[in-house]
């Protein structure tokens, strides 16, 4: 768990009200937030703005947070709640969806380059386009768990799912991921 | 089981921390081993990608939050003011908190309860911390004995003195305040007087509840106090 003894304090010192608490929680749980939502959102202002409301909500709730261990996967479940609200409304105002079509054939560059390049770019974006193959849900799952290192009982409690659901998500997740990232890996090596 | 190890075990495993139950069937199992060779290029896939700066993102969380937080608190976070008997009163009670903090904890076991005597301050439990370790339950919470709960008593005692001196000083210099300043601060402590309420409701005799209640007093005086500075700098 990531959380140490300090966060426990910070929650406290920030329930009652302590700012400069609220903003260290921030600094070091935004990261993780913010990415969270570019991968769901794949939209650099959107996620930024996403990350801003998960942190205004997560202040008004504070109390309800029982467990300081818990504050990772309790932000991403707030976060993923900010990007439901965010996608309905991209389907009022008529804008297409993300890409939550699991049958659709991925969109990668196979292309060989450099060794660098590989390094430095190019797992990141096979890896990027294998994750938006996935389902927004599936998605979800796969990213808090490998991600973000939380425990598969920590990703049933944010996402609202049984633990055998949670289990069968992640690995039908991580069978379309290899599928996905096999032609690269098999060229790398 | 019936055969293969567990997904989380094997992850383990290829996080380099597998039990010796796990290496060993994998050595001898060709689909566990390629399970685990795959968790270690997921691992590693996702160990590249870069953090994202979010050190712009905070001004628009502070304005948003702007009605609920009080401004200057965040500029001044240390406590400069000599409220000198209200210290005295609080750091009393904090060295009674922790000398007290092993003892409810510790199980039974005599081996066990040299062991955590000889672990370092900074490794001791804290309460509200999830560590892994077995939580007391039930029984143990029935089990306290009279010193403990007398010495608890009376440090919260300490805090609520001390809190009570600190309300009376911020109620004297309150009517001199900006009104709406002053109902942001009577909101911050309102609330922080209300969860105070509530978790001492609830802690009873359990003793680790109990010690969160007094790390709270402890928050609750140090609002108090930021409070209170920020009265004086603002009255004229």
């Amino acid at each position: 768990m990531e959380n140490g003894p300090e966060t426990a304090e910070l929650l406290t010192r920030a329930r009652a009200g302590d700012a400069e608490a609220f903003r260290v929680i921030f600094h070091r749980q935004a990261p993780g937030v913010r990415r969270f939502l570019g991968d769901l959102l794949r939209d650099d202002a959107a996620a930024d703005e996403g990350t801003q409301e998960t942190f205004v909500r997560a202040h008004q709730r504070l109390g309800t947070l029982e467990q300081p261990g818990a504050l990772t996967g309790w932000l991403l479940g707030i976060a993923r709640m900010v990007f439901f609200e965010h996608l309905r409304k991209k389907r009022r105002d008529g804008l297409p969806p993300a890409n939550d079509d699991d049958s659709q054939p991925i969109q990668i560059d196979r292309s060989p380059g450099p060794e660098a390049a590989l390094l430095a770019g190019e797992a990141e974006r096979m890896l990027d386009g294998a994750l938006q193959t996935l389902t927004e849900d599936r998605r979800s799952a796969l990213l808090m768990r490998l991600d973000h290192d939380l425990g598969y009982g920590e990703i049933a409690t944010a996402m609202g799912w049984s633990l055998p659901k949670v289990k069968n998500e992640i690995h039908r997740a991580r069978l379309q991921l290899r599928e996905q990232l096999t032609p690269y890996l098999e060229g790398r090596s | 089981m019936s055969g293969h190890p567990e997904i989380d075990d094997l992850e383990q495993l290829a996080a380099g921390d597998g039990l010796a139950a796990t290496v060993a069937h994998v050595e001898g199992c060709p689909e566990c081993a390629q399970e685990v060779a795959w968790a270690k290029a997921e691992k590693a896939l996702f160990a590249r990608r870069a953090q994202p700066d979010v050190s712009a993102l905070w001004t628009g969380v502070e304005q948003r939050l702007g009605q609920a937080l009080p401004q200057k608190q965040k500029r001044r976070p240390n406590w400069h003011r000599p409220f000198a008997a209200l210290a005295s009163a609080a750091a009393a009670a904090a060295v009674l908190l922790f000398a007290l903090r092993p003892k409810p904890i510790a199980p039974a076991s005599s081996s066990q309860v040299a062991q955590n005597q000889n672990q370092p301050q900074s490794a001791q439990t804290q309460p509200g911390q999830q560590t892994g370790q077995p939580q007391p339950g039930p029984h143990q919470r029935s089990h306290l004995d009279p010193k403990t709960l007398a010495a608890l008593d009376t440090a919260e005692t300490d805090y609520r003195h001390a809190a009570s001196v600190l309300e009376a000083e911020y109620d004297s210099l309150r009517p001199k305040l900006d009104p709406a300043m002053a109902k942001r601060w009577d909101e911050t402590l309102t609330r922080a007087r209300t969860q105070l309420g509530e978790s001492r409701a609830v802690a009873a005799d359990d003793v680790r509840a109990r010690m969160r209640v007094l790390d709270g007093y402890a928050e609750y005086l140090r609002s108090l106090r930021d409070v209170i500075q920020d009265s004086e700098e603002a009255t004229p």
